[in-house]
């Protein structure tokens, strides 16, 4: 089964894969855009997430045999995936895959510099297109450029609407599929704001609790 | 004198380096490190592995050639020791000044 989510928030991520787990859910694979589940029996399930990518192969290995000897399945993830998923396998031991306030903060500050690497990558394609004059901002004033069916503007009644409507979707693509990239970069950098936020919220917690 | 920076150690990265005087892998210092402090501290996995990353990374600690194929092996540099023995005095000289003025 498929289910398709999008989290800013790792506790509220991993308490959502822990219902599902209690539903008969069990999670297996993390994609581009959402979870990919294997019904089977409920279970009370202990995921944890972490956040690291990792530059080699053997780093990635190191990594998942830590966790394993301490109790932990790694279920989901891959060398550059960067989401980690764990599932607690021992009966004993911690049932926290961070033992102090700052490491656990830290995955955050990991995601937010994901995010915000992801957005300066976009800008160079913006400037490009900017800068090679493939954004035409007239098509605004004059929306009707963006038509290209010979004679459109001349037909009436039912055979214009139909020409109108039918060529309006490849208009739009035209005229505004570059708006695509800003719209990321908007995007990326408000996960980028999220993350960074929840980074301080969990140092500020720290700081009154002492 | 200027004291070092990284003074003082933290008591998981005091114990860590403490671990690996004898070269040890992950879970080997997760252990060691519960014994050597009776039990008081219990690192979690997420948490050593960004303390032995951030180790690497001062040149405290140095990955070692291992027979292990996927886990890495690590041990204390000089610099480590040197850091070790720079916290040892400081404790000490806490211990002996307390112990004085308690007296």
């Amino acid at each position: 089964m498929k289910k398709f989510k999008f989290f800013t928030n790792f506790d509220e991520e991993e308490s959502w894969l822990n219902d599902m787990a209690k539903q008969g859910y069990h999670f297996t694979k993390k994609t581009m855009f959402g979870y990919e589940f294997k019904p089977g029996k409920p279970e009370n399930a202990i995921i944890k997430m972490d956040y690291r990518t990792f530059k080699k192969r053997e780093d990635f290995e190191d990594y998942c045999a830590l966790f394993e000897d301490s109790g932990w399945e790694h279920i989901a993830g891959t060398k550059g995936s960067g989401y980690q998923y764990f599932k607690k396998a021992d009966k004993q031991g911690s049932e926290e895959i961070f033992s102090d306030i700052d490491s656990k903060a830290d995955r955050y500050r990991r995601l937010a510099d994901m995010w915000v690497t992801l957005c300066c990558s976009f800008i160079p394609i913006f400037v490009a297109l900017i800068s090679t004059d493939s954004i035409d901002p007239g098509v605004l004033l004059d929306p009707k450029s963006l038509y290209l069916t010979p004679g459109l503007w001349d037909l009436n009644g039912m055979a214009f609407w139909r020409a109108f409507l039918f060529e309006t979707p490849f208009a739009l693509f035209r005229g505004f599929l570059w708006l695509i990239i800003p719209i990321m970069i908007i995007l990326y950098l408000y996960f980028a704001f999220r993350a960074k936020k929840q980074y301080k919220n969990i140092q500020e917690d720290m700081i009154t609790r002492k | 004198m200027e004291r070092d920076k990284h003074l003082p150690l933290t008591e998981t990265v005091y114990y860590i380096l403490l671990a690996l005087i004898k070269p040890a892998h992950g879970y080997l210092i997760m252990q060691k490190v519960e014994e050597l402090s009776g039990g008081q501290v219990r690192m979690a996995a997420g948490t050593l592995y960004g303390a032995i990353e951030n180790l690497v990374k001062l040149k405290f600690i140095q990955p070692v050639a291992s027979e292990d194929s996927r886990r890495k092996v690590y041990a204390i540099t000089n610099k480590g020791l040197d850091i070790l023995r720079l916290d040892m005095e400081r404790m000490k000289h806490m211990i002996n000044v307390t112990r004085d003025q308690l007296k």
